[in-house]
């Protein structure tokens, strides 16, 4: 049955792993990759909300953008045929960083139009919107917010996401986490971004820090994204002249790559 | 109404009346004699929709009840009563309780007739005396020969043509030859003759009700659970999908009505996003929405009747599956309308939103949330400026230090935490929407000046990695002297 579904032209391919397309960073994750169908935590440092949603946005685009043959890319140019991704997010608590905004996502490479965002009152309803989302099949990812996770709702929400084989991306901002049955929680930080001769940014760069990982191992990297082209790659961080350089700058230095237009 | 010279009025009321205006009249004479007028431009499909509406009230006394198409003048409808006078107590109390309540419920004045034919009722309608009138059957050519002959329903032109010949009321053409009539107009004059006196059967096109889909359960003994009213509205969908799959309609809103023993009604309104015909969906949203009422809702003594009724229908036609259904692209969106709905259920039907671009420059308008529906529109290819991923609602200030005033920053405080900037990247300036705030002419910084100043954005990033977006408001120099800072926006 399985053979046949390959041969027939159209199907969509139930997908296993995500891959980071980045070697330093796959060759820790079990399977090459982000399991889908697993929860994964993640964590922003102290002031890195922005960033970690930033980091979060960068793999729902991956999820989005990646196809795994040419001829499938060609049947479904105009839209995603594994369905859009869901975002849950709690009204409460997040008032000072303000609301996503749809061309902001567009900046990091996530169409806004691939995305449903879902807005709950309540802790309770933000797990059962999320559980009814996996449930559901119509999704290709589904990503929230919660604060507080303990071990069995975090080995339920672990388990819904296994059965229909979809990754569960959970934005955890709480500072002391308890044990979860997540597959693998990260840590995001801010990091100086990348900038080319003028001193224009060109891509964003993050510190990430898998802290824990089963069957895995935990490892710390400087990662940049490109939004054009949806890849990861590792910032250099000792070459870097920009870092080496910042130390000892002087004034005029400053001025000089600041850029006017 | 368009006609040669310009709009002309169309229908008036009475203070119009009163002052002298006429239906027909143009527009600009109306003005000139009246000082103020109220205008508004005709809307003929209302109209329509509007007379239709009242033609079926109307079935109440006949199951006959045609509305008056274009020819006939649209204001009115004929109702054959042939049937039904007896039911009403007479055509006499027939007629006076139509008119009472026309005037009563509606607010309409009317002038109501009687007769044999259509064509001669029509006729007493509009030119009789009195607003009322019974006409005695086969008298039709006596109550019709006073009146002139745009009674008998012809085009303008014939009744100019017919009054230029001397012919100026109805009487006038009941006892000439027919051939020179014939010979000289068309058919339609002799037939709507004939029609008025009966000697020609004109048949009615009767108005057609739109389908009622609606299923009742009396129970024997009255229910309390919420499972047992699920049970029963599964039950009542049930009944209404072989009629619904029958007329090819799926259901887009419904509405459940449990009728209390002590006589209460409670009503439960579910709205979907795709027209459905299956009942599990059906049972598990009115599960949902009894869950969320359950502290409102007071079974009380119980429910002893059940009534699910279906308000809104949209077409939906079969769709043909596929070998691969469990992949299909039609199945995604379906199951993707299923989870909204029962997300909406839950949490509320503004819960669920899409992303949708607006054209405007400023970043806190190019964007708003609309309610999720299955399908997504595609947002326009991206320009080259940097956005920030999230946009603070309302831009907060900060004190920035900038070595000249219209330079870039170099260091900012904010909300109690100071940032020494290592790069600024801007200005991107994003003027004020001119044509939504009016300046005045010639354009210049005044005393009052109303319109936003413009902005002047940069992405800044300080030591640790953190990147802001930044603007100061107003040209220094042009606009205003005093420069101030706003933080907007956070990026990724």
């Amino acid at each position: 049955m399985e053979q046949l579904r390959r041969l027939l032209p159209g199907v969509a391919e139930v997908r296993k792993t995500l891959p980071f397309g980045l070697s330093a960073l796959d060759s820790y994750l079990p399977d090459g990759g982000l399991a889908c169908g697993a929860l994964h935590e993640i964590v922003p440092e102290p002031r890195s909300i922005p960033a970690t949603f930033g980091f979060i946005a960068a793999i729902l685009a991956r999820i989005t953008f990646s196809t795994s043959s040419p001829r499938e890319e060609g049947l479904y140019a105009g839209g995603n045929a594994r369905g859009p991704l869901f975002l849950v997010l709690p009204t409460y608590g997040f008032r000072e960083y303000g609301r996503l905004h749809g061309h902001g996502l567009r900046a990091l490479g996530l169409d806004p139009a691939q995305l449903i965002l879902v807005e709950t009152s309540h802790r309770k309803e933000t797990l059962w919107a999320i559980e009814e989302a996996l449930h559901s099949g119509a999704p290709a990812a589904v990503a929230g917010v919660i604060d507080k996770l303990d071990l069995r709702t975090s080995q339920r929400l672990h388990l819904a996401a296994t059965d229909c084989g979809l990754p569960l991306l959970l934005l955890r901002p709480a500072q002391n986490l308890e044990a979860s049955a997540a597959a693998t929680r990260w840590r995001v930080g801010t990091a100086e971004a990348a900038r080319d001769r003028f001193g224009l940014i060109t891509r964003p760069r993050w510190h990430l820090k898998l802290e824990r990982c089963r069957n895995g191992r935990p490892g710390e990297w400087v990662v940049e994204y490109d939004h054009v082209a949806h890849r990861f790659s590792l910032a250099a961080t000792l070459a870097d002249p920009a870092r080496t350089r910042g130390a000892s700058e002087s004034h005029e230095e400053l001025l000089a790559r600041t850029y006017c237009a | 109404m368009a006609g040669t010279g310009g709009p002309r009025i169309a229908a008036l009321n009475e203070a119009a009346e009163a002052a002298g205006l006429a239906s027909g009249e143009p527009l600009a004479d109306a003005r000139a004699k009246a000082g103020f007028l109220q205008v508004r431009a005709v809307d003929m499909a209302a109209d329509d929709a509007a007379l239709r509406r009242l033609t079926l009230w109307a079935t109440r006394y006949t199951p006959t009840a045609s509305p008056w198409d274009e020819e006939n003048g649209a204001d009115g409808f004929f109702l054959e009563v042939e049937g039904s006078a007896h039911l009403f107590g007479g055509e006499q109390s027939l007629i006076a309780d139509l008119s009472t309540r026309l005037k009563k419920n509606f607010g309409l004045p009317v002038r109501l007739a009687v007769a044999a034919t259509p064509g001669a009722a029509w006729a007493l309608a509009r030119f009789n005396a009195e607003p009322l009138c019974i006409l005695p059957s086969s008298q039709e050519a006596a109550a019709l020969a006073p009146l002139p002959v745009e009674a008998l329903r012809l085009t303008p032109d014939i009744c100019a043509t017919l009054r230029r010949l001397g012919f100026k009321t109805v009487g006038a053409l009941l006892d000439k030859p027919r051939a020179p009539f014939a010979a000289r107009f068309s058919a339609k004059l002799l037939r709507r003759l004939d029609q008025a006196l009966g000697r020609v059967d004109e048949p009615l096109v009767p108005v057609v009700p739109p389908p009622v889909y609606h299923s009742l359960r009396y129970l024997i003994e009255p229910i309390f659970t919420q499972q047992a009213i699920v049970a029963y509205a599964r039950r009542l969908m049930g009944m209404l999908v072989h009629v619904l799959t029958r007329d090819d309609v799926g259901v887009r809103r419904l509405r459940l009505s449990l009728y209390n023993v002590d006589g209460t009604v409670e009503t439960i309104n579910i709205a979907l996003t795709l027209p459905t015909r299956s009942v599990d969906h059906v049972a598990r949203l009115i599960d949902l929405k009894l869950e969320a009422l359950a502290a409102v809702c007071e079974a009380g003594f119980g429910f002893e009747t059940i009534g699910l009724a279906i308000t809104q229908t949209e077409p939906m036609p079969a769709q043909q599956m596929e070998i691969t259904s469990a992949f299909a692209e039609e199945d995604k969106s379906e199951y993707c309308a299923v989870l909204i709905d029962k997300l909406r259920q839950r949490l509320g039907p503004q819960s669920v939103r899409r992303f949708e671009p607006v054209a405007s420059h400023l970043p806190e308008r190019a964007e708003m949330l609309k309610p999720a529906t299955a399908e997504a529109r595609a947002w326009p290819e991206p320009e080259q400026t940097t956005r920030p991923l999230l946009l603070l609602p309302q831009a907060e200030p900060a004190e920035v230090t900038a070595l000249v005033p219209d330079g870039p920053p170099r260091r900012f405080s904010w909300r109690g935490e100071t940032h020494e900037i290592t790069g600024a990247e801007g200005p991107e300036r994003i003027a004020s929407e001119w044509w939504r705030h009016p300046l005045p002419f010639p354009l210049q910084a005044e005393e009052g000046q109303v319109g936003a100043p413009a902005r002047d954005y940069y992405l800044v990033e300080n030591s640790d990695g953190q990147r802001f977006w930044l603007y100061r408001e107003g040209i220094y120099g042009r606009e205003t002297a005093q420069v101030r800072w706003f933080v907007h926006g956070l990026f990724a």
